[in-house]
């Protein structure tokens, strides 16, 4: 058969197979430098654990305390990952023999982990373990190992209005204080309207920092909302709660806003019907993370009949043991009271580091902490943080390394 | 033994979950390790929002129809993994914006001033006809281009009965050889096809990273004609559902995956890998080693610079890094018809040469040239109603991010991001940026997190005539370090892909279950 390609010779190819091995031996023989700008970058932002210890303890109010971190070189963190403001560090600890994690959000501005330094600020929760434990035994050279920042809760200039409503609650403030920290510094570039729910002034945390804020950066303002029947509206204080009137009071009536809410879970079932009558594009209202769920049965979607105790048969890096729990918990807080960690680090279930198989059983999962990916669900992955057992199970279980 | 393996598996991206899944159906005892807390490497997903992206697969051309499989759809098959296959009958739009005073400059949609508007059909003739309307004169050359694919598979076939005597073969394939050692380029002057032309035939470099002038013909030609034949697929729930279906066949056949566990070292006795390190602290052992990490990062990572051969350290130091991707996943609030979006995958560029779009992006950051991707065109209820998803894909090469600092890196991500967006909205004369309700940017030092590969690239070594798929097929004992450390992935004989990685692990299998049954 005539050829196509008449001009092109087949020898051509034989010589270029013959030199492919010689073009190698021309090349040096020195030790590869496995590593580039991108895999150091990758690194800086993300490492996989920091070891710090707290430098300082300030007391915000009653049983609410912010410890400033700094690195631990001796344990080898020499360096703080940078962040973009509203991002958390999860806090890993042993108490009792019980791993835990937690949650919290960075207070301090990413400027200030440039020079060393991350504050965090812990409020203690009702019949919380580890505020509980962090606020008693947290004190000026306490090692802490935290992960890297993580979250979705920042600004971005291209999806979020120029102007931001931040809705916040108790120590939801966290976030917005490293965010109006950020706009200060030239970090980030938008203005932002913080409303801020407090019960009464002297329950404000961070009231003289806010102020100080305000006066340094006028792209940011903080009106007050107290919740206490006996306060005074004035100047920079509002009376009541965040309303759908008190967010029109406030935002641009000309041009479009965000809506950013950060606080606990009744704030926001008030917050989110008080926001449907603004009509807002879902772009534009974004909540941090909902934080650890509890009570499920209490859920109107909840099953009839789950037994008060199920027995959990884990596998986890090629170990196989049997625990029981209670089915009032999620399955990772049953796998930490049996005293096995698991690589846990929002606990709200949108992360999704604590993905686990399950090879049999039946969970419930709140259909607002549904994050899944789809073929996940598919497949018979759970995230243990926001799954509860319904029967007993049977789990593979990735090691928390 | 409890630590004793037949075969562990380093790394369970597409290479490795293919190698772990043949190894553990062959009745291997097989033990697959992965680093991240989720199998797949590129083929994966993530949630924001409402929204779930597909991080990597611009499409699949291996996957075919049930009367005529491609071979993605094969390995899926005989390994039992299943996926919901959505299929698509259109190939690419080329879009080359015009200057306002170039003479071969058009009014083209939506009053966007073109010098190349080319959307492709799959098919032959219908690819080819398209091309022939748009460039006259160019049906003849592009029809003989996709003779001689069909030759070349013939030949694979011919090879693979191994029937066929080295004579014969080279007598009736001797085009076959040519197109093995010549370019593109090279291939596409022989037969005469217009410049024009050229330029929207070898559009789809971008998905294999090698340019017209320096990739050979044969393989550019054993893609694009998948593609055009069959046009492309995606799966439904992304691709991690691919993985997870593969995840699935693994454990059925009795095999172990682990995540979350690192391999921090390989262990040597007697100059050969005897077993691995797992998160700086388990040891396990295994006969055989199949490993789905890059060799520039694996080598320096699970060895000491004394362990590591010769050769392999040259070949390292020796080969160029394949592409780096800036991509872009917007989640948004109008449907595609709102957008006014209606081609799968659209790429566009400044320049219409191909070989002028891999010189322009050399070491650049921005600009030049973006792929978009909009999978609600494949798959409609990808997204909630009233939405779509966009993946912007932009491409370059070498160390790019060279002097950013940590702090510079959030600014960097949003700027690029603008940028790119940019491009397609004056390509396409759409808005884009009113409707972005969620938005993910990935840079090289994202890809260098979830991939571990240098640069970030998820396209492996540089294919090059020199060194070739073909080549390094031929030539494939002898780049490999250790007899019973194999590797599979991007960095192997195909390069990037989907359906490449998966060939690499399945090979690697293959020779690792016929050496163990053999008794080596």
């Amino acid at each position: 058969m005539a050829g196509l390609l008449n001009n092109l010779k087949i020898r051509d190819y034989i010589t270029i197979l013959a030199n492919r091995q010689k073009q190698f031996g021309l090349a040096d023989d020195s030790a590869p430098a496995g590593t580039d700008a991108s895999r150091a970058l990758a690194r800086a932002l993300h490492p996989n654990r920091q070891y710090l210890k707290v430098a300082a303890v300030t007391e915000r109010a009653e049983d609410v305390k912010s410890f400033t971190l700094v690195p631990d070189p001796e344990r080898g963190t020499k360096e703080l990952a940078y962040f973009g403001a509203g991002k958390y560090l999860t806090v890993f600890a042993e108490i009792d023999g019980q791993p835990v994690t937690r949650a919290y959000s960075i207070s301090s501005s990413p400027k200030a982990s440039l020079e060393g330094r991350y504050e965090l600020t812990v409020k203690l929760v009702d019949g919380g373990l580890v505020s509980r434990y962090i606020l008693d035994n947290w004190q000026e050279g306490t090692p802490v190992e935290v992960s890297a920042p993580e979250g979705n809760f920042e600004y971005q200039p291209l999806r979020d209005a120029k102007t931001v409503i931040g809705l916040a609650g108790g120590s939801g403030i966290t976030p917005f204080l490293s965010m109006a920290q950020a706009i200060r510094d030239g970090d980030e570039d938008f203005e932002l309207i913080l409303l801020y729910g407090s019960r009464n002034k002297k329950s404000i945390l961070f009231a003289k920092e806010l102020a100080q804020l305000e006066k340094d950066c006028e792209k940011f303002k903080v009106i007050h909302v107290l919740s206490d029947s006996r306060a005074k509206a004035s100047e920079g204080f509002e009376k009541g709660f965040i309303t759908a009137d008190l967010i029109k009071k406030y935002a641009p009536a000309d041009k479009p806003y965000s809506v950013f809410l950060c606080g606990p879970q009744q704030m926001y079932a008030f917050a989110d019907k008080e926001l449907e009558k603004l009509g807002l594009e879902r772009k534009y209202i974004r909540h941090e993370m909902f934080g650890e769920f509890h009570n499920p049965a209490a859920a109107p979607d909840y099953p009839a009949g789950v037994p008060e105790t199920v027995k959990i048969t884990v596998t986890q890096a090629g170990e196989t043991r049997t625990v029981e729990g209670a089915s009032n918990d999620s399955v990772l807080q049953i796998l930490e009271k049996n005293g096995i960690a698991a690589p846990a680090r929002c606990r709200s279930g949108e992360c999704g580091w604590c993905r686990s198989l399950m090879v049999s059983g039946k969970v419930y999962i709140p259909p607002h902490l549904e994050y899944r990916r789809l073929a996940d669900r598919q497949f018979g992955y759970i995230h243990p943080c926001c799954s509860f057992p319904l029967t007993d199970l049977v789990l593979d279980v990735p090691e928390a390394k | 033994m409890r630590n004793n393996y037949d075969v562990i598996v380093i790394g369970a991206g597409n290479g490795g979950l293919a190698a772990a899944a043949t190894c553990a159906k062959a009745g291997l005892k097989t033990l697959l390790l992965e680093k991240h807390n989720l199998p797949g490497g590129s083929a994966s997903s993530f949630v924001r929002g409402r929204f779930e992206f597909e991080p990597s697969l611009h499409e699949l051309c291996g996957v075919g129809t049930p009367d005529n499989p491609g071979d993605i759809a094969k390995t899926f098959d005989e390994l039992g993994a299943k996926v919901d296959w959505y299929s698509h009958d259109e190939t690419y739009r080329l879009i080359v914006p015009a200057e306002e005073d170039d003479p071969e400059g058009f009014e083209g949609e939506n009053g966007v001033r073109v010098k190349i508007d080319a959307a492709m059909p799959a098919g032959f003739e219908a690819f080819s006809r398209k091309l022939d309307s748009i460039v006259p004169g160019s049906y003849e050359s592009s029809m003989k281009v996709f003779h001689l694919s069909t030759l070349m598979y013939e030949a694979f076939d011919d090879l693979n009965s191994g029937k066929i005597n080295p004579v014969k073969f080279l007598t009736k394939y001797g085009d076959v050889f040519k197109m093995a050692g010549h370019t593109v380029r090279e291939c596409l002057d022989e037969l005469g096809m217009p410049k024009k032309a050229q330029n929207i035939f070898t559009a789809y470099w971008c998905y294999m990273g090698a340019p017209p002038m320096r990739f050979d013909f044969l393989y550019y030609m054993a893609m694009m004609h998948g593609y055009v034949e069959r046009g492309a697929s995606m799966p439904h729930l992304r691709s991690n559902e691919m993985s997870c279906a593969i995840d699935k066949v693994i454990r059925e056949a009795g095999g172990e995956i682990r995540y979350n566990s690192e391999v921090t070292r390989v262990l040597m006795q007697n100059g050969k890998p005897c077993g691995v390190v797992v998160n700086g602290k388990t040891k396990l052992f295994a006969k055989q080693f199949i490993c789905n990490v890059h060799p520039n990062f694996a080598m320096p990572d699970f060895f000491r610079p004394a362990q590591i051969p010769a050769d392999a350290r040259r070949k390292i130091n020796g080969r160029s890094v394949a592409a780096s991707l800036f991509t872009v996943y917007l989640g948004m609030n109008r449907t595609k018809e709102q957008l006014g979006i209606h081609n799968y995958s659209v790429f566009i560029s400044t320049a219409d040469d191909s070989d002028d779009q891999f010189r322009l992006v050399q070491g650049k950051m921005l600009g030049n040239y973006v792929i978009i991707n909009c999978l609600n065109e494949v798959i409609p209820d990808c997204s909630p109603e009233g939405t779509s998803m966009l993946f912007l894909t932009g491409i370059t090469y070498g160390d790019v991010m060279q002097g950013v600092r940590p702090e510079d890196y959030k600014k960097l991500k949003t700027k690029i991001a603008d940028e790119m967006i940019t491009q397609c909205e004056k390509a396409l004369g759409i808005d884009i940026k009113p409707y972005i309700e969620e938005i993910e940017i990935a840079l090289p030092p994202t890809f260098s997190r979830y991939l571990n590969t240098p640069n970030g690239s998820p396209y492996g070594y540089q294919l090059d005539l020199w060194d070739s798929m073909l080549s390094r097929t031929i030539q494939y004992n002898k780049d490999q370090p250790f007899d019973n450390f194999l590797f599979c992935g991007a960095s192997q004989e195909r390069g990037d892909g989907y359906g490449c990685a998966y060939y690499t692990g399945k090979k690697a299998a293959g020779l690792v279950i016929k050496k163990l049954k053999e008794g080596k």
